[in-house]
């Protein structure tokens, strides 16, 4: 298993309210600079195209590597970031 | 049921978006409602997609050739129609037909499913490829499916090139995606050489640290030297390093001396002066060999720092110095390789000695009192009676008949105790 970073256990320790998209784990400056060009300014945001993919782990990478040009690493973070907040919260 | 839904309304307002695009119509401005997106989608793109329905109804009467036809079209319009052709509906049912149960399809899922598809496409389009003549069987044995993909098929064959070019066309805005994403991972590759930095910083600490690793001040000449990159400070930063290495040598002499003043003085309790004074030359002796072997280390070490710097400039700014050999290994000062080997035996003798002494004393002590109790009471049973004892007593006491006859006895009875003696 590997080990989570700070940001996403203080990410999935509460929920997530008005949380900028770069509270989420993976997601530094310059991606959620991306994302909020496109759009999605908010943590809650990425969170609803989230759930819109039904939770599903490829099709999720691939957007988030297609809007703002995350790498593996990076994907993999945000998706395990948001599975877990949706484990606790939803 | 009919592939082909040539109703723009049903598409989504990106979708139509792609198209135009796709088609070099120039699009309306961004605000503007979806009716307007259709109607400019009607007239550009509908006028091409009308020869595909003429030539759908010729195409039905003719099966066996256009089944021969399959295999030189392309893998991925073997079976289904292209991915963005497809309406929301009909996309989700593509995906499900390959087993793949999809989610919404909105404006913001809409490319990754076609994506999607299109992997699942080309998958069976190379499996398709493998199995043509089978496939040409199978058309002719089914009857629904055989009409629909013969239909599609010879739309494909009518409009290949028309398909091509959409394909193109698609396959252009793909590659400006990706080029873009192309862009995004250059940049993210220019962050690259920013990463240096830190690593730089770590490289010149490490070899500064490695060079200054017996001096104090390391820590805070290596923070100065690590924001300012130039040979010459780093230069000026050596020569100041060599006037506090002297320093240090004098302070490790003076601890040295410390050192040599607590031996002397555990030495006096029991071994004689001699001993003292072969120590402290023997630290004598020590301390100048210190000097001599440091600076020789330090200087060879710094001539080749000089000699490394100047040599070793790369134009990224990165280099690597030869580590500075290990002081603790070979160089180190005879003066802490015997710390222990003179004072040792010394001490171990003398704690030895005091520990005997001091019991042998109680030990004497003790035997003396009780010698003492055993004549004491040797004496007591040695005379039967206590007319010893009690002649002691009355001396003391006046009484003059009681003592006179005592004595009187005493006498008589120290006369036959004197003749048993002899």
């Amino acid at each position: 298993m590997s080990s989570t970073s700070q940001k996403h256990k203080d990410f999935v320790a509460e929920p997530m309210g008005e949380k900028p998209v770069m509270a989420l784990a993976g997601i530094g400056e310059v991606l959620g600079k991306r994302l909020a060009e496109k759009g999605f300014d908010k943590a809650y945001v990425v969170l609803g195209q989230f759930l819109v993919l039904k939770k599903d782990e490829e099709l999720f990478r691939d957007w988030i590597k297609d809007t703002c040009g995350a790498n593996v690493k990076q994907q993999g973070d945000c998706y395990g970031c948001l599975k877990e907040w949706c484990d606790a919260f939803l | 049921m009919p592939m082909f839904v040539e109703d723009p309304a049903n598409f989504s307002k990106s979708r139509l978006k792609s198209d135009l695009v796709a088609h070099n119509v120039k699009l309306p401005p961004a605000k503007s409602k979806k009716e307007v997106y259709v109607e400019l989608h009607m007239q550009h793109i509908d006028q091409k997609k009308t020869v595909e329905f003429s030539s759908d109804e010729e195409v039905e009467e003719d099966e066996e050739d256009d089944m021969e036809g399959e295999d030189g079209e392309n893998p991925g319009d073997a079976e289904m129609p292209d991915p963005s052709a497809l309406t929301d509906d009909d996309l989700k049912a593509a995906l499900l037909k390959h087993g793949v149960k999809a989610g919404p399809i909105v404006a913001s899922t809409r490319f990754l499913y076609e994506k999607k598809l299109r992997k699942l496409l080309q998958s069976d389009g190379h499996h398709g490829q493998l199995n043509g003549a089978k496939n040409g069987m199978m058309y002719s044995d089914s009857e629904e499916e055989e009409e629909e993909e013969n239909g599609e098929d010879n739309d494909a064959e009518s409009s290949a090139e028309e398909e091509n070019k959409e394909t193109v066309e698609e396959s252009d805005q793909a590659d400006e995606e990706s080029s873009q994403v192309k862009l995004c991972t250059q940049n993210g590759g220019f962050t690259y050489p920013q990463c240096f930095l830190p690593q730089m910083r770590r490289v010149q600490a490490g070899s500064q640290s490695v060079a200054a690793n017996v001096y104090s001040s390391s820590s805070s000449s290596s923070s100065s030297s690590s924001q300012t990159f130039s040979i010459t400070e780093m230069l000026k930063e050596m020569e100041g390093r060599r006037s506090l290495s002297t320093s240090a040598n004098s302070e490790r002499a003076f601890n040295g001396g410390n050192v040599q003043h607590h031996w002397s003085q555990s030495n006096r309790l029991d071994m004689p002066s001699v001993v003292n004074r072969t120590m402290k030359n023997q630290s004598l002796y020590y301390t100048p060999k210190a000097f001599p072997q440091e600076r020789e280390m330090q200087e060879p070490v710094k001539d080749d720092f000089k000699h490394l710097f100047p040599a070793e400039i790369t134009p990224s700014g990165i280099y690597a110095t030869r580590r500075r050999p290990i002081k603790g290994a070979a160089g180190r000062p005879i003066q802490y390789m015997y710390p222990d080997t003179p004072v040792s035996p010394m001490t171990l003798q003398r704690r030895d000695v005091e520990r005997r002494l001091v019991p042998v004393h109680i030990q004497i002590l003790v035997f003396v009192t009780v010698t003492c109790l055993l004549y004491l009471i040797y004496v007591c049973v040695e005379d039967n009676t206590f007319s010893p004892i009690v002649s002691l007593l009355d001396n003391l006491n006046p009484g003059s008949n009681s003592g006179e006859a005592l004595l009187h006895k005493t006498e008589a009875q120290d006369t036959p105790a004197l003749s048993e003696w002899e």
